[in-house]
């Protein structure tokens, strides 16, 4: 393995570490701190891209040697991993059990379940099943100065201790690196379908998905997104032929095939009556889709700005219209995707040639608007001259005393990953 | 004695009736729905706003005194009983539904507001709180976040945690502090996830946001009934191996039955071995299909019946009859030590088995009523205090049977919390690493260590000093009169 291949931002760590075992990781972590180096923990790199470049870097430690399945028993729908097994490799085994953990994020093939905890990654089957905060019952992390400490537990219900394992999700390894992760797990629904709507402009589709939430409705997720993503789907090509700008709400639905189907039909219903055109794809056509649309946060390394907004469910037409203008005004292209029920919408902004101080200005714009309805925006991607000059976190919650507090108290070095996160 | 100068400035602060100093006024605090830990406040205050309990909480601070939060009180491991003495900090007159949005599905509710009435007030709109404890007429949402709660549902649903979306919080020095938020995954460490479950010991909660959950199209309801024990655990396996969550699945075991049926006359059959109540909710397309599935099941378990509940009325008796047990088995024998073990579904048949040795061994009559979806046992260990020896045999028993949980990889708490009587069985699931590391998480917030001293953890170091400083004021011993 080449140091180069471990690069952020132009840092190059001078040790590799690959470890097999988590007292390995604990060793490697302690080592760091007694020597005051940076470690940067590696999953499969589909997530680097986000929070700020390090500060230092001096160990790459790459958790991917760490794949076992530790446990699992399918009657008891719970499984144990190591850190560094692939989501994909994971859902292969579930599913040859009928079971799966749903949970979509993007490159789950190369992407690890440790990693795409530590960085907060979910995806639209959100809607249906939660966060995976949610499906995650225990964790065994090595903190900074070595020791290997448990919260949770390996059964679906557990109030002893601390749910301390919480605090370990979307924080970047920032309070020691996750090594085992236990999570329930979910029977694989009977069916899936998947109506898709086409919708003349933005206010209708938001409308669309509202209705879409209403019983007898459960869609297991919910997207609007315009023609920019479509375009990316060339199972939809046939389907948006012809089209004059627009906006696509998709929803898929599980459960028997008689659910799915009077599902389907009374979504078609609701989306005809707010002047949309729809379209059914059943199981098999559904998944490339949902793997594409998941996949649309995954890093693109083009001159695109990308931005994770979130706004309270009740303000979430106002987030869509933001996500719509303020690219819009300044003429550049955008793709938007909107995670409907959720309250999390992406947005990516074709900003090549267009100069930094004007990005930020539009950034600033956004994170203005975002504030005055309850929400945020965090940068995810950014364009290469903008590496070092954006603030990818925004301002931070009156409770950052607190957070820097734990930070000092389980890596008082700032050993992992210095100055990427929110608490740097 | 507690000083005239703090009850002065807690009158002030909150107003003199709001302030309950007088021995008859303060016993009335002294238990939670245990019978084995009691103890005294030395002050009882019920404010009325965030605002003034964190002045009540700065004022405890300042004095050096511990600060216990209560809800209802129907705790069942001692966490809101004031062991070391202190401020108790009543919530029950914060007890508002303070707005509701059916759109996003929230609710914004003081931490008093009884669980049973926020799905009340939230009914006209199809909407539930999902957490369903079985104490959920008496508790309160505060108490049930703070003990992470759960309930028949959760098999479904999932327990409290999911479904707290943001709270305000006084901590250990009166500032208050807004946790998690209406937009989702906002920046910055998940201190909501660990404030839900904390048992008081990081912040008192006095505001929360909980999501709603939208009422089922359709619910059916069934009892299946056993003259054999192991067919019917085997049946629980057997459903969630088959790909069905039910959204509850519940078990009773032995003379449990008769009691409950004595109190509830719901139809359940007091001759049977073991029956399972299971309910399945969700679109009447799914559950047509599911329902079939189920009675299949049962009947190839050996299933004497399976009955149907026929209407809303039925089914409510059946639910009053499973949530209304504890005070049946009442029936049976005035005192009781429940036990919350869960271990993973497939091991049920053999720790059913075990708690009832168990039990016969130490001469305790014990009755399981539990939610077997969940592997979540609820041994409930009968006897009468006056009896010499009862308590003890009856504790001796509940740690032989929390032991075989955890020897087959489960966990001492499912639900019910750790508070004073499980606090020293931690370390039979954690190394000493792991509570240190608990013990430095419950630094952070609350570095004074006044709040709910000596719950959730073992009684440590810095559980020694509180005990050591607060000197003759210590945990008062009281005869069993109950």
């Amino acid at each position: 393995m080449h140091a180069l291949n471990y690069s952020l931002n132009h840092l190059t760590p001078s040790a590799i570490v690959t470890p097999t075992s988590a007292t390995e990781v604990a060793a490697a972590l302690q080592a760091a701190t007694a020597a005051g180096h940076a470690v940067i923990p590696w999953g499969g790199g589909t997530r680097q891209h986000i929070g700020a470049p390090p500060t230092r870097y001096d160990v790459a430690l790459d958790l991917r040697g760490m794949h076992q399945v530790i446990e699992y028993s399918p009657e008891d729908l719970v499984i144990s991993v190591e850190a560094g097994a692939t989501l994909g490799a994971i859902q292969t085994l579930l599913a040859a059990n009928g079971q799966w953990l749903p949970w979509d994020p993007p490159l789950p093939a190369q992407a690890t379940v440790g990693g795409l905890l530590a960085s907060g990654a979910a995806g639209p089957l959100r809607l249906g099943y939660g966060a995976p905060r949610d499906w995650t019952l225990g964790m065994q992390v090595a903190l900074a100065d070595g020791r290997l400490v448990r919260s949770g537990a390996k059964v679906v219900k557990n109030v002893a201790g601390y749910d301390a394992h919480k605090l370990h999700l979307g924080a970047l390894g920032t309070l020691g690196v996750i090594v085992e992760v236990t999570c329930k797990v979910a029977p694989l629904p009977a069916e899936r379908e998947t109506l898709l709507a086409v919708f003349p402009e933005r206010r209708a589709a938001v409308l669309a998905v509202e209705q879409l939430r209403v019983t007898p409705l459960q869609p297991i997720a919910l997207v609007a997104l315009n023609d920019s993503v479509e375009a990316m789907i060339p199972a939809l090509n046939t389907f948006r032929e012809g089209q004059p700008a627009h906006i696509l709400v998709a929803a898929r639905f599980a459960g028997t095939a008689a659910a799915v189907q009077r599902q389907i039909c009374e979504a078609a219903r609701r989306c005809a009556e707010l002047g949309a055109r729809t379209v059914e794809l059943a199981f098999n056509d559904d998944e490339a889709l949902w793997i594409t649309l998941a996949n649309f946060s995954a890093p693109t390394r083009n001159d695109a700005l990308l931005v994770r907004v979130a706004a309270p469910a009740s303000a979430v037409m106002n987030m869509a219209r933001m996500m719509e203008r303020v690219p819009m005004v300044r003429n550049w292209p955008s793709a938007r995707l909107l995670l409907a029920g959720v309250g999390i919408g992406y947005t990516r902004w074709e900003v090549g040639g267009i100069p930094p101080q004007e990005q930020l200005a539009a950034l600033d714009e956004l994170r203005a608007a975002m504030r005055g309805i309850g929400g945020y925006a965090v940068v995810e991607e950014v364009p290469t001259a903008l590496v070092e000059g954006i603030d990818r976190w925004g301002s931070a919650p009156a409770t950052l005393e607190l957070m820097q507090a734990l930070r000092r108290q389980w890596d008082p070095a700032q050993a992992i990953n210095p100055g990427r996160y929110l608490v740097p | 004695m507690i000083a005239p100068a703090l009850l002065d400035a807690l009158r002030q602060a909150i107003g003199v009736p709001y302030v309950l100093s007088r021995a008859e006024e303060l016993m009335l605090y002294e238990f939670d729905g245990s019978a084995l830990d009691q103890a005294v406040p030395e002050v009882v205050v019920v404010p009325a706003s965030t605002a003034e309990v964190a002045a009540c909480v700065r004022l405890a601070a300042q004095y050096g005194l511990p600060v216990v939060a209560r809800g209802a009180g129907t705790g069942l491991a001692g966490g809101s009983v004031p062991e070391q003495g202190g401020l108790v900090v009543a919530l029950t007159r914060l007890n508002q539904v303070l707005s509701v949005d059916p759109v996003a599905r929230t609710a914004v509710v003081q931490p008093g507001v009884i669980n049973t009435d926020l799905s009340v007030a939230v009914a006209a709109h199809g909407l539930h709180f999902a957490p369903d404890p079985s104490s959920q007429r008496a508790s309160t949402v505060g108490g049930n976040a703070a003990c992470n709660a759960g309930g028949p549902h959760c098999l479904k649903y999932g327990v409290t945690t999911n479904h707290i979306l943001a709270a305000t919080v006084v901590l250990s020095d009166g500032n208050v502090v807004e946790l998690g938020g209406n937009a989702p995954d906002a920046p910055g460490y998940d201190l909501l996830g660990v404030m839900v479950g904390s048992e008081g010991t990081l912040g008192v909660i006095t505001q929360l946001t909980v999501r709603l959950t939208p009422d089922p199209e359709a619910i059916r309801t069934f009892l299946a009934i056993y003259d054999e024990l192991e067919p019917a655990a085997a049946t629980v396996s057997a459903i969630i191996a088959a790909g069905i969550i039910p959204a509850a699945l519940e078990m009773l075991v032995g003379e449990g039955i008769a009691a409950v049926e004595a109190a509830v006359q719901a139809g359940y059959p007091d001759d049977a071995r073991a029956v399972l109540l299971i309910e399945i909710d969700g679109l009447h397309d799914n559950l047509v299909v599911e329902a079939e599935r189920i009675a299949a099941i049962c009947s190839a378990h050996g299933a004497r019946e399976l009955r149907a509940a026929a209407d809303e009325a039925q089914r409510a008796k059946l639910w009053a009859g499973r949530k209304g047990a504890l005070a049946a088995c009442g029936r049976i024998a005035p005192h009781y030590h429940i036990q919350d073990g869960v271990v993973p579904r497939s091991r049920l048949p053999e720790l059913l088995r075990l708690t009832e040795e168990v039990a016969e061994r130490h001469a305790i009559k014990v009755v399981n009523i539990f939610h077997a979806g969940d592997g979540n046992l609820h041994p409930l260990l009968l006897f009468d205090l006056r009896e010499p020896g009862a308590r003890e045999r009856a504790i001796a028993a509940s740690e032989e049977i929390l032991r075989a949980c955890v020897s087959v990889g489960g966990t001492i708490s499912g639900e019910h919390g750790i508070g004073i009587e499980k606090r020293d069985y931690l370390s039979w699931i954690f190394s000493p690493d792991d509570l240190a590391a608990f013990a430095e998480l419950r630094a952070v917030f609350d570095p004074s260590g006044l709040l709910n001293p000596c719950k959730l953890l073992p009684m440590g170091s810095s559980c020694a000093d509180i005990r050591h400083a607060r000197g003759a004021l210590k945990a008062l011993e009281r005869g069993a009169w109950i």
